[in-house]
Order: structure tokens, then sequence, then C-alpha cells
């Protein structure tokens, strides 16, 4: 809000939505792989079997080319992203983790030294280190799913540290140990999916059985484990978040229709991996990608649902997707928006339309867009004058309920996944006569004509 | 100052710990990444120039892609903690420098994944014996994008009165006096630094006794990265002053006005820098010079850690007029900085003792290896 705001036709949200969902994919994979590849590596020095140790061999390389080097930019990519999209908001999540970041990254240290040195010293060490070697790699890499879990769980549900602001409070969230749960099923079928690559191409039929069938065990193992932990989730999710998606009559039709989406998706990878056991012999390449897209259909569908579940917040019951602050909505109703957002002020050319844009730029461009992701103009496309102060006014209205003291349950207001309006009433007018500036001409003229 | 009043809000939440400690661990770990990062725009920039069409070229060229694969994923992952620090510190004036350039400062990942991708391109083929001197260049070039894209948003992030000039646009981001010597200060570092170093290797590679033509290449190979340290410290030593005098009038006599702290760093700076051309203009012989080849090195490392010091000072510098009237409320979450300090010391000696294992532990003829 008081930053410049990137103007992105496909709206920041996608971008975040791109580069988070590209680096858990691979990530998760980092976490469960490393468990999968030590496993795999030590059945096979336990029982001298050839097969398992080229299964390793083939993986390790597929760690290093797609963790180390695309989970680890992208993974940075996210941090660049945030904080280019939601400043005020990563700066809020920087100054109230950093010790749990800090920590995180002693794991990365160990993480990446030890998947540099693992695929490094094949066929040169021997085997005990080489153990050593990834399953140091395997614990560094899940500890550092154990801290981040902390923190992009608290963004749902931040629970006691509302009250308290403690570290301690926030990162042992309510959601936390059933999200970690569930994000540790999801590294198992990942390593899975991705290392029944690996296993299809052993070239004795015999061995490819085994190992396919190895392969299926794990993503099975993962897949009750991560709905075992979904579950939990749910359970776990306050009553309010929970109404958005779940019970006979969602508030959010488009949640739980994603809901619905990601629990056949799951049902769907099920089925497909059981065929991997039982028949391991049929098992093709096909097969093992279609049920990798139901592995990722699963946990994006997820990673949408939590995001989605979170508006209209960025920190849950603290900050809203647009920076402002829960506590700062009556400051802002008497200062103004404006003083308080230099940046978007910079637009206010004097006219009410220029405020109004300046408005536009400091509380709704972090969502929306002009044209392109969640075109307001396409938004507005039936609205005219009158229809627009009256969002605004039941806009504002919600800001009151949020600034009564309780904190409204979102899915009773009019528009559950929109922050309210703040600002004086000279702002909110102006905001009006911009955004009816932005409806096409015609559709003034028809209502105009009525 | 004129400018300041597009400087955003404090962030009204408390700094989580002294910030003294902050800045001690800031500065300890950009040391620990600017020597990785150095290793790797220097190994790659070297690496483009040397071609493989010689030996010893050759050799270097190989050299150089084994240390940037480990140089790179551990200058990105020790890039991290810098980046978190100076976000707790001074949150908004980098996430504002960022989004004067967001393009830019979002491609630099693409860029770093293509260079550390091209990395393992090249090795692959110059196994197979493939011509790599194109995916060298192109490696170099991406580095190198990387570089500047950094030094254009910190360059930024400590001047709020040019915030206005940039949101204009990419040529207001560049209008700074300073860019240029201040990125050839970085490159040349690191010039200077992967030259040592790789003659350092040749040195190492000769004592321990090898047949007369691959100590020939190993000859080579040391002339080569003397030469090029060489010549990169001369140009330093006056790209140097260039950075200095280059610097805004305020900020220049406030630096030289900050007294022993301050100077004790730029001094020994200068003088690493002078006693390393007096090194290495004296080896002709670098085999049988591996002193004074090995002092060269230490000298590079040693008037890096000293710049970074100094980095740090003239930042301060900068913003002293921004952040005048800052106060930043700060709480003391020991039990936590105790916990990330019990990792941390135990998680570098876990890293250092597999390391080790990793380097050394190797069967015995007959025995089988993993």
């Amino acid at each position: 809000m008081d930053y410049p705001i990137w103007d992105l036709a496909f709206g920041g949200g996608v971008l975040i939505g791109i580069v988070a969902i590209a680096h858990v994919l691979v990530s998760h994979f980092a976490v469960g792989g490393g468990i999968a590849m030590a496993l795999v590596e030590t059945l096979a020095v336990r029982r001298k079997d050839a097969a398992l140790r080229q299964l390793a061999y083939r993986s390790s390389w597929i760690l290093i080319l797609v963790s180390t080097v695309f989970g680890a930019i992208t993974g940075v990519g996210i941090w660049f992203t945030i904080g280019l999209i939601h400043p005020t908001a990563t700066s809020a999540l920087i100054r109230t983790f950093v010790w749990g970041w800090a920590i995180e990254w002693v794991f990365f240290i160990l993480e990446v030294a030890t998947a540099v040195a693992y695929v490094a010293t094949w066929n040169k060490v021997r085997p005990r280190t080489h153990l050593l070697l990834i399953w140091l790699y395997a614990f560094a890499a899940f500890m550092s799913l154990v801290v981040i879990q902390g923190i992009i769980s608290y963004m749902l549900t931040p629970g006691r540290w509302l009250e308290t602001k403690a570290f301690w409070d926030g990162f042992l969230n309510p959601t936390y140990v059933p999200g970690l749960v569930m994000r540790t099923g999801i590294c198992f079928f990942l390593a899975g999916a991705y290392m029944a690559f690996a296993a299809l191409r052993e070239q004795d039929v015999d061995a490819r059985g085994r190992l396919v069938r190895l392969m299926a065990s794990f993503q099975v193992v993962g897949i009750l484990v991560a709905y075992g932990g979904y579950r939990w989730w749910e359970v776990a999710l306050p009553e309010p978040i929970r109404a958005l998606f779940l019970g006979a009559s969602p508030k959010l039709a488009a949640l739980a229709a994603t809901r619905s989406f990601l629990l056949w998706a799951l049902t769907a990878y099920l089925v497909l991996v059981l065929f991997a056991l039982v028949a391991p012999r049929l098992q093709r390449w096909p097969v093992t990608a279609v049920a990798l897209i139901a592995a990722f259909a699963f946990f994006g569908g997820y990673e949408r649902l939590r995001e989605g579940a979170r508006k209209p917040y960025i920190i849950r019951d603290h900050m809203f997707s647009n920076g402002v602050l829960v506590s700062d909505i009556e400051r802002h109703n008497r200062e103004g928006i404006l003083a308080h957002a230099r940046w978007a002020a910079r637009e206010d050319d004097g006219s009410l339309e220029g405020k109004g844009r300046a408005v536009f730029r400091a509380q709704c461009a972090s969502c929306h867009t002009l044209d392109g992701y969640l075109s307001i103009r396409r938004l507005l496309a039936s609205a005219d004058a009158a229809m627009v102060d009256m969002i605004l006014e039941i806009m504002h209205e919600q800001g009151n309920a949020y600034a009564g003291g309780a904190l409204p349950d979102t899915t009773t207001l009019d528009y559950p996944a929109m922050p309210p309006f703040v600002g004086t009433k000279e702002e909110r007018r102006a905001l009006g006569v911009y955004l009816t500036t932005l409806v096409p001409a015609h559709v003034a003229e028809v209502r105009h004509g009525r | 100052m004129a400018g300041n009043e597009l400087i955003p809000a404090l962030d009204p939440m408390p700094v989580p710990g002294p910030l003294w400690l902050y800045h001690v661990l800031w500065v300890v770990t950009f040391l620990i990444h600017i020597l990785l990062v150095n290793a790797v725009l220097g190994g790659s920039v070297i690496a483009a120039w040397a071609g493989t069409a010689r030996a010893d070229r050759r050799r270097t060229v190989e050299l150089l892609l084994r240390v940037n694969t480990w140089a790179i994923p551990l200058s990105i992952t020790f890039g991290i903690a810098p980046l978190l620090f100076v976000q707790v510190v001074l949150g908004r004036f980098f996430y504002t420098a960022a989004l004067l350039v967001p393009w830019w400062w979002l491609g630099l990942l693409g860029l770093l994944m293509v260079g550390y991708y091209l990395n393992y391109l090249a090795k692959w083929r110059l196994a197979r014996g493939e011509g790599v001197r194109p995916w060298l260049v192109l490696q170099a070039v991406c580095f190198l994008l990387v570089t500047l894209i950094q030094v254009v948003v910190n360059l930024l992030h400590m001047q709020p009165q040019r915030w206005e000039a940039a949101a204009g646009g990419l040529a207001g981001a560049l209008a700074d006096p300073t860019l240029i010597p201040r990125f050839l200060h970085f490159l040349l570092a690191a010039l200077a630094m992967v030259g040592a170093m790789v003659a350092w290797v040749a040195v190492r590679q000769a004592a321990r006794g090898v047949a007369a033509g691959e100590r020939q290449e190993l000859e080579g190979m040391a002339h080569f990265g003397v030469k090029f340290a060489l010549y990169a410290t001369l140009l330093q030593l006056i790209d140097g002053f260039w950075l200095l005098f280059a610097l805004p009038e305020e900020v220049l006599k406030g630096f030289m006005r900050s007294g022993p702290a301050a100077m004790i760093p730029l001094t020994l700076g200068i003088l690493a820098g002078v006693l390393l051309l007096v090194f290495l203009a004296q080896v002709h012989d670098p085999l049988a010079q591996g002193g004074k080849v090995r002092r060269a090195l230490e000298l590079v490392v040693a008037a890096t850690a000293v710049m970074v010091i100094t980095r740090h000072q003239v930042r301060e510098v900068y913003l002293a007029p921004a952040r005048a009237a800052e106060e930043l409320i700060t709480t003391a979450p020991w039990g936590l900085i105790a916990l990330f300090l019990v990792i941390f010391v135990a998680g570098v000696a876990t890293t250092v003792y597999a390391m080790v294992r990793a380097a050394t532990d190797r069967p015995a003829p007959g025995e089988q290896a993993a």
C-alpha cells in the first residue's frame, strides 16, 4: 500500500501462484526424494542389489538438477516475488519469523552441500560415507519443511499470536501439525511419483517390476498420510474458514469446487498407483505421467484452497490482502488512505478522478488490474455510478464491522473475499468517480436512459 | 533531504533482536556470500576468456566448471542470510528499490538459473569432447547481468532522493555516477581472486609431482591465473579511487569524517591491494614461487573482507539523512537467538564434517565404492 505498485497485466497473485506452485512441486520432491533415496540406497547396500543402487544413482541426478538448481532458485524466487507484490506483508513476516528463517537457512546449507557431495561422490567414497551424505541431506531437507510449515500455516491460522505476538504462538499455530503431516505425505508420494520414471529405465524386466512396486508403495503410504493430514487440517481450521468451503451450503462455491476437485484427484491418483502396485510389469511411462499429473492436481488444488480460504486477508485477522492492517481501519477512515500511501498519492493530480485513481492504486491494485486478471473494468461492466457508490458504501460498512472490536465472521459479509474500503468520505467519492470512468460508455448511457 | 517523502512508513512491528547482532550477522554472512560470488563471477568470465583451444586453458576451464558446481548453489544459499537481514533492518528501502526495477529484479532469478544449468551443460559437453566456448560466454553474460542488477538495486536502496527519477524509467534507475565504477569494483575483485585461485591450484597440483607434459600445462595455467590477477588488481586500484571520488560529495565527506572505525578498514583494504600488486608483480615462475602465489590469494580474501566492512559503513553514511528520524523498536528474544546460534554452530560443524569425509574417505584397493 505504501510502496510503488507493480502493474502486472496478469496480476500479482497469479505471478506468486506460478512461482510458488513451481517451487513447492519441486521442493516437496526434494524433501521426499532425500528420504526415498536414503532408504533405497540403504536397501541396495544391505541386499547388494545393483538395480536398487542404479535407481538411487539415476534419481540423484534428478535431485541435483531439479531440486538444488530449480528448487533453490525458485525458493529465493518466492521471496523476491512476494517482496514485489506484497512488500508490507513480507516485511511483517520477516519481522515475526526472521529467526525461523535463519534456522531454515542453516538447514539449507547442510542440504545443498550434502546434495552436491552425494552426486559428486558416486563410485568414489565408501558406501557408509555415501549413505551418511544422503541421510544428512534427508534430515536437513525435512527440517527445512518443519520450519517453513510454521510460517506458511501461520498466515492462515495465526492463532494465539494475534494476542501475544509471540514467535512460538505464531509458529505452533492450530494448523501447523496437521499441515506438516499432510505435507510429509505429499513429499513421500511426490518422491515415489518422480522416481517411478527412473525405475522404468531399468532394463531388467524382473528388477524393473520390483522397483516399480517399491515406488508404488512409497506413493501409497504418501497418499494415505497426505489424506489423513488433509482431513485433520480441515478439522483444525477455525469454523469461519471451514464454512467457506465445507458443509451443506459453502459460502464460496469456487473453493468448495476446488476441494471436491483435489479429493477426486487424490482418489484417481490412488487408483493409478494401486494399478502399479498390483501389476508392476504392465506399468508404462504414460500411466506414470498421468499419476504424476494427478499428484500435482491434488497438491496444487490444496495450495489454491489454502490461499483462497485466507481471503480477504494475507495474514488472517491481522493484515488484509492489500496491506491494510485491521488495527488501522479507524485511523485510515479518519486521516485518509492517501496520507499513508505515498506512492499511490502521486497519482492524485488534484482532480476528483485523479484522487480516485490514487485511492484505487492504494487499495485495489494489489489484486485488481484494469484489463487483465480480476479486471476491474470487466467486473464493473454492468455497473453504473449509483451501483458503484452502493458497493463502496457496503464495503465501507464492512470496515466498520472489522473495526468494531470482535472480528466479523467473513462469511456473513456481502463481499467476503474483499478487504473493506477504508478512507475518508471524499476518498470514497473520488474512487466512485474514478471507477465510473472505467465503465464502458454505452453501459452508462443505457443506464442513464433507463 | 529532498526525495525522502517517498520513503514508506516504518514497519510498526518491532525488530526481534538487537540491531548490532543483525549488523554483525549481515556482514559475516555477506562476506561468505561475496567470496562465493567472486568464484562464480570471476570463474565464469575467466573460463569464457580462456576457451579450450590449448591444453592448459582446457585444464583451467575444467577446474572452474568444477568449482562453480559448488560455488553457484552455495553462493545462492549464502545469499539468503544477508537478504534476510537487509529486510529486517532496511526493508522499506530495499523493497522500494526492487520495485523500481521489478522485471530486472525478478529476471535475475532466470539469469541465475540459466547460468547454473549452463555450467552443467558445459561440463557435460567438455567431458564428451565437444565445443563449449559459446556456452561459457553465455554463462559469463548471465552472471555479469546478475551482478549489474544487484549493483543497481543496491545503489537505489541507499538513495531515496533518486527514486522519483528511477520511477520514470530504466534510464533514471541507471543514472548514477558510481554505477560503472562500483560494478567494475565487484568484477575486478572477482577476477583477481579467481586468477590467484587458478594459479594456486596449479601450484598445489604441481607440488604433488606430475609428469613433464602435465607440468607444462600446470605452468601455463598458473601463469594465466597470475596474469589475470595482476591486471585485474592493477585496474582495481584505478577503479577503487574512481569509485571513491565518484561518491556523492556529502557521502564522501561523511565517510571521511567517520573516524578510525571507517578509516582503518579502508586503509587496510587499499594496503592489501597494493601489497597484492607487489606480490603478483614478483611472480615470474609461479610453480617455483608457490609461497608468493598463496600470499596473493590470502591478500585478495583479506582485502575483500575489509572492503565488505567499508561497503557496509558507506551504506550507513548514504542512508543517514533518510534514517535520521527513524526509531526502530527492538525486542530481545534471546531464547530464540540462542536456538539459532546453537543450530548454526551444529549445522556448520556437521556440514564441515560431512564434506571432509566426502573428500577423504576413499575405499582401499579391492574394496567396494558407493
